[in-house]
């Protein structure tokens, strides 16, 4: 059935409305997930070491946040290595060795990847894994070294 | 069925705008790829033996690799390997020391892949030295990696 040209200048939004109500869900759905890890942290490349996908890494991980200058996090909350401790030796009492993986800033000194590597050790976890950079598709990480002079 | 010419001059809006929030929609998902990650696995040392690990097991080769501090103020971290500092150690030697680490590890990489390696970070070191070392043995297949603090 034909549909007949508006006469009326006023636009039909309906449509409208819900491709913009989609972009608010996309938007929304991916900020959240975004929000749950410290943004200022700048990862080095490591192109040879294991693909993270969601096959490879356990959902029982655990996943430790340090930043340039030091801030031990978990999920945005700060934590002290004593807190990180009793936190991995909280969960290594209830399902036993999960993977570990550190995701630091590459400026971060090695004194502050030190304090959580021994936080995990004194927990009973002795294998760690470090996050890298793997496949770089942004090409917001190097404009950023560039910025820095590293 | 043939639709009629549109008599009123003013356009119907409604598909275009639904073919360019479309478009929006694909450039953004597109566009905004996150990195691929990948994880560098490392061991962490026993208390007991990380005292003296060359010593006693004469017959096992061990590598030792050390990252310094920022020595020259070289803020990419000076690789000392068989300890000599690779590429100079000077600032802007990083290409170079990474180049030449990455030669040593496959000779040693071509008599035996099981070779525990060793890396020892001193404290001021950044984190990015650290993963490119680690990078470099993944490269070369080198998997027993350990990691100390100095």
């Amino acid at each position: 059935m034909a549909r007949k040209a508006q006469e009326n200048p006023a636009l039909d939004m309906t449509p409208m409305i819900d491709v913009v109500f989609e972009l608010i869900i996309f938007f929304v759905v991916t900020l959240t997930e975004a929000q749950k890890k410290d943004e200022t942290i700048e990862l080095e490349d490591g192109r040879h070491g294991e693909a993270i996908t969601p096959e490879t890494l356990p959902p029982t991980h655990m996943q430790i946040d340090v930043n340039a200058k030091g801030r031990i996090s978990m999920g945005n909350h700060t934590l002290t290595p004593d807190e990180v401790q009793r936190r991995v030796a909280e969960k290594y009492r209830k399902i036993g060795e999960f993977p570990v993986l550190i995701r630091a800033d590459f400026a971060t000194p090695h004194r502050d990847i030190a304090k959580v590597m021994n936080a995990c050790t004194a927990a009973g976890i002795w294998k760690l894994s470090f996050m890298a950079v793997g496949e770089d598709k942004t090409n917001e990480r190097n404009r950023l070294k560039r910025v820095r002079g590293m | 069925m043939a639709k009629k010419p549109q008599e009123n001059p003013a356009l119907d809006m409604t598909p275009m705008i639904d073919v360019v929030f479309e478009l929006i929609i694909f450039f953004v998902v597109t566009i905004k790829q996150e990195d691929l990650f990948s994880r560098l696995n490392v061991n962490r040392p026993a208390p007991a033996t990380s005292s003296a690990p060359s010593d006693s097991d004469s017959d096992d080769i061990t590598v030792t690799i050390e990252i310094g501090a920022r020595w020259d103020r070289n803020p990419n971290g000076v690789i000392v390997y068989n300890k000599k500092p690779l590429g100079g150690g000077g600032p802007g030697s990083a290409a170079a020391a990474r180049k030449e680490l990455d030669q040593n590890l496959r000779d040693i990489a071509r008599t035996s892949k099981k070779t525990p390696i060793i890396v020892k970070c001193a404290e001021d070191s950044p984190h990015k030295a650290l993963v490119d070392v680690l990078d470099i043995c993944y490269k070369n297949e080198l998997f027993s990696v350990s990691v100390f603090t100095l």
